[in-house]
């Protein structure tokens, strides 16, 4: 049983740095989630808390219903997966695996079963007498997962894992990761920077900001309906392209204007900002939502090409449109030249909007 | 080979040589000194080479130790305390052994509390630590003169063994934190989160891996308190407590002493610290590297 | 940091604080309030307390500051020597070269030996009937017949300073050396892409990068020239005439032969406080950036 909960819970050091506000967040049990943000948005100091290897400073932090607060890292059963690896450099890797489980006084049978299966599982039996020196940065990742893996802990935490290890790896070991936690039925808790990591493995998504939740959700309700446009702009490769712009009212049905740029919303934001003409909003256009062809007709944008990179099958264009500029993707059937003007619409179901002052999300259905 | 690589490597040669002399010149000749006649190196001028050498001044001051008559020329040269300088040597086995294991025990827990764990009055702790060798040891002789005194420890190598121990925990602490510093912190983390105390992460995990630091801390307090003279001049008065530089001391001012003796005595106090610091060569500069200039 | 943090570092540094407060801290304590009484060995049961009396006699005895201005000077000569010749040693065992190992090793050996055995081996050498020195010195022809070296009081403190510079360069370089190490090779590479030679480099880019380690030097031998006493006393005893009668040895004559504790101790906190007050200076004069 796993369930972690932290209660109000903030952390401030010495110096008065805040590293946490205000978190309040159920993990449940046997799931997978992820901690995602920039560098110091908080989220290795709640990893880290939840190891027990930070105090918490105000506020509760449960295991199931039990509070934590004080109970040194030694006591508590979670397993940890370090950016580094933090091998010990002078044991085996034998050694490393088994270390957990001696200093928790397992019998030395049970050590040498639990340590050889996880060698077995992730193929590197071979290596159980080298030195960590003697590894490539692959296989020390992976000794590193089985010295978490053999504990059987109620709580698998990784911080930043794969960041260390070349592309291609990367990859496949996010499958790895994903199929590990199927395997193993135990609340994995995983921090990251990286957006499409997160989208790829999390059941739930914890995007953090400066020490402040932005949003948790599923990476569906976190990419589709973000809850503000720090949310928008962090997921999504390309990032979200922004247009500053007012709610127009001309008469007929409000519409987003700016400049000499006209997009027309949908009968859901027609509806939900009639009389708020004048407001200023930001409106949010994913790539993926932009289209060469004229397909709507009153969301039409039309600008030079001011970039071109051929990216594997696709084009990546940026389109400059009065002062801005913005990138999307087209396959490589039309050939296009840098200084060509281009028009391309906007499906205006797909249009995020946000209050221009706050960046929150608009649209009533957003989480 | 070009003329700037032949250039180079004639200015290496040459500094090297150069080197090389000023260093051991002096050793060298001390060295020769010692296995020599007292007629040949009282000659004007000396003869540089023992030829041939002999080692009737070391069978001398062995002589001394066990009270045996010697029978050769130099026996008249012998100073009146010659027969102290094996017992001296004891004693100085003694008390650099007695440091160097008290050093240790004292100096590895607290390095590594500064090192890895942030506890209020860390920085205090490190800057008293160091500024209690800022005051020269002259400064101290009076207090610890009369304290020692009235303990009626004077003459007892335990006055030696502490006082020895007080100057070298900053220094050893001081090499030993700066090493534990440079090792990851997440090395530490994992070590907890794998099921160690503080302290079980401290013995099973960072001692194994600060190894080159703890030789030069080994090395530095072992010579330290081999070496080490005013202290031992105050503190102790028989050859009970007398360490070797004291009794080294006490040949240079007797005057009818022959010079090859003196010189003998010489080699005999110094092949135990040179031994061990040749032995020990890389460690010291590993172990300095990771203390040093980051001072 | 956590409570349990907290009792853990307390724990493991209570046997460091135990020695330090009662070996160090008590006797810096206990020295300076023996300075403010007149005690000496001779009638310890007659001590009068004098408050700053003994400060005041001291600082009106002209043999004080004559010392002051030895120790000066010993200290001044020595510090320069030792940055001159370790720098030096430092460069030329930062190149590679086979036998590197050897001078290395070698170089262990002057600071390993104690200062009674440097002392007796640069008194044998610089003795005035049968020395070493003057035996070269005559066979090279530089002299006619044998001269006096340590008992020449022009010459007494220099030759001190040099056997204490021997002993010291062998750590100065050692320090040097492992700051020159830490200089990354790319700044070479790019000093030579901009032109620079092997003197330019020197200059620009290897010089520099020292700063850190030559500061170290500085206060460090600086420190303990100030307070050296073992060559003095067997090379010298402060003699001939008070010539090599620097600081240390003033205490040390005071304390234990005029045993006049009062005042031995007043002599040591001033040099104490002197010592405290010149590495800070230093520090803050010529370390910017340490």
């Amino acid at each position: 049983m796993a369930q972690i909960e932290f209660l109000e819970v903030a952390k401030r050091y010495a110096n008065g740095h805040v590293a946490l506000q205000n978190l309040n967040l159920q993990i449940r049990d046997k799931e997978f989630l992820v901690l995602l943000g920039p560098s110091g948005c908080g989220k290795s100091t709640t990893l880290n808390m939840i190891a027990g290897l930070e105090e918490v400073t105000e506020g509760s932090l449960r295991f199931d219903s039990t509070a934590v607060n004080g109970l040194p890292a030694h006591k508590r059963d979670v397993a940890m997966v370090f950016q580094s690896y933090a091998l010990y450099p002078h044991k085996s890797v034998y050694e490393n695996i088994a270390f957990g489980l001696r200093m928790r006084k397992h019998p030395k049978n049970e050590i040498d079963t639990r340590v050889r299966s996880a060698a077995r599982d992730l193929e590197i039996e071979h290596l159980l007498d080298r030195l960590p020196g003697q590894l490539s940065g692959g296989q020390r990742q992976r000794v590193a997962l089985g010295r978490a893996m053999v504990r059987q802990p109620a709580v698998f935490l990784m911080d930043e894992p794969l960041s260390n290890l070349d592309a291609t790896l990367r990859i496949s070991m996010r499958a790895s990761i994903k199929a590990l936690h199927q395997s193993m039925q135990t609340t994995f808790v995983y921090v990251t920077h990286d957006q499409a990591e997160a989208l790829t493995l999390a059941d739930r998504i914890v995007v953090m900001r400066q020490g402040v939740v932005q949003q948790i959700g599923t990476p569906d309700d976190i990419y589709e309906r973000p809850a503000n446009t720090f949310v928008a702009n962090f997921l999504g490769n390309p990032p979200i392209n922004f247009i500053d712009g007012v709610v127009q009212d001309d008469g007929s049905e409000p519409c987003f204007r700016s400049g000499e740029l006209s997009l027309a919303f949908d009968e859901q934001l027609r509806a939900e900002l009639a009389g708020c003409a004048g407001k200023k909003v930001t409106i949010g256009i994913r790539a993926e939502d932009i289209d060469e062809d004229a397909t709507y007709a009153d969301c039409q944008l039309t600008g030079e090409i001011t970039s071109l990179l051929p990216v594997g099958s696709d084009q990546f264009i940026g389109l400059q449109n009065g002062g801005r500029v913005m990138f999307f993707r087209v396959g490589k059937e039309r050939s296009y030249r840098v200084g060509d003007r281009l028009s391309v619409s906007v499906n205006p179901r797909r249009m995020h909007i946000f209050d221009q002052a706050s960046g929150v999300n608009l649209r009533a259905n957003a989480s | 080979m070009s003329s700037a690589l032949l250039a180079k490597r004639l200015a290496l040669l040459v500094g090297s040589v150069l080197m090389l002399m000023y260093v051991l010149g002096p050793v060298a000749w001390l060295l020769s000194s010692s296995l020599q006649r007292e007629a040949d190196i009282t000659s004007i001028p000396p003869h540089w080479i023992p030829s041939p050498p002999t080692f009737s001044s070391f069978k001398a001051i062995i002589d001394a130790g066990t009270g045996a008559v010697s029978t050769d020329g130099n026996a008249s040269f012998v100073p009146s305390t010659a027969e102290y300088l094996l017992p001296a040597l004891r004693n100085s086995l003694i008390v650099a052994s007695a440091v160097v294991v008290l050093n240790l025990l004292v100096s590895i827990p607290a390095a590594y509390a500064m090192a890895k764990i942030r506890y209020i009055g860390r920085d205090m702790s490190v800057y008293f630590m160091l500024a209690t060798r800022v005051i020269p040891d002259i400064a101290l002789i009076v207090p610890f003169f009369l304290f020692v005194r009235k303990l009626g420890l004077l003459d007892n190598l335990g006055a030696l063994i502490i006082t020895y121990l007080a100057i070298t925990i900053p220094f050893s602490v001081f090499m030993l934190l700066s090493y534990f510093e440079s090792l990851p912190d997440e090395l530490d983390k994992a070590a907890r989160v794998d099921g160690c105390s503080r302290v079980q992460a401290l013995i099973k995990i960072f001692l194994p891996l600060a190894q080159p630091s703890l030789v030069a801390v080994i090395l530095f307090t072992f010579l330290t308190s081999w070496n080490e003279f005013l202290f031992a001049l105050m503190f102790t008065q028989t050859a009970a407590s007398q360490t070797v530089p004291i009794i080294v001391a006490s040949f240079t001012s007797d005057f009818t002493t022959s010079f090859s003796f003196i010189n003998a005595a010489g080699v005999v106090a110094i092949v135990p610290p040179v031994i061990i610091a040749v032995v020990f060569e890389r460690y010291i500069v590993s172990g300095l590297s990771a203390g040093a200039v980051k001072g | 940091m956590s409570a349990s943090d907290q009792r853990s570092a307390m724990l493991l540094l209570s046997p460091m604080m135990a020695v330090l407060l009662a070996v160090a801290v008590f006797p810096v304590l206990y020295s300076l309030w023996t300075s403010l009484f007149d005690i000496k060995l001779t009638r310890m049961n007659n001590v009068s307390f004098v408050g700053l009396g003994n400060y005041v006699t001291t600082f009106l005895d002209p043999m004080f500051w004559a010392a002051v201005g030895r120790t000066a000077w010993f200290t001044v000569s020595a510090v320069l020597a030792i940055m001159v010749i370790a720098t030096l040693m430092a460069l030329l065992l930062n190149q590679e070269f086979r036998g590197r190992r050897i001078l290395s090793t070698a170089l262990l050996i002057p600071w390993a030996i104690p200062y009674v055995v440097d002392g007796l081996m640069w008194k044998w050498i610089y003795d005035s009937g049968y020395g070493a020195l003057n035996g070269l010195l005559l066979q090279l022809g530089l002299i006619k017949h044998y001269l006096v070296w340590l008992g020449d009081t022009h010459k007494t403190l220099a030759l001190i300073c040099s056997a204490f510079v021997w002993k010291e360069v062998p750590l100065a370089t050692i320090l040097l050396l492992v700051t020159l190490k830490s200089v990354s090779p790319d700044l070479y590479a790019a000093a030579r892409v901009d032109g620079a030679n092997v003197w330019g480099r020197l200059l620009h880019v290897t010089l520099p990068a020292m700063r850190p380690g030559f500061m170290l030097v500085m206060i460090y031998e600086a420190m303990m020239a100030v307070r050296h006493f073992d060559l003095f006393f067997i090379l010298t005893e402060g003699g001939p005439a008070d010539a090599s009668h620097v600081l240390s040895w003033h205490i040390y004559v005071e304390t234990f032969r005029n045993l006049s504790f009062g005042t031995g101790a007043a002599i040591a906190y001033l040099l104490a406080l002197a010592t405290f007050g010149m590495s800070y200076a230093i520090i803050r004069l010529l370390g910017k950036r340490l």
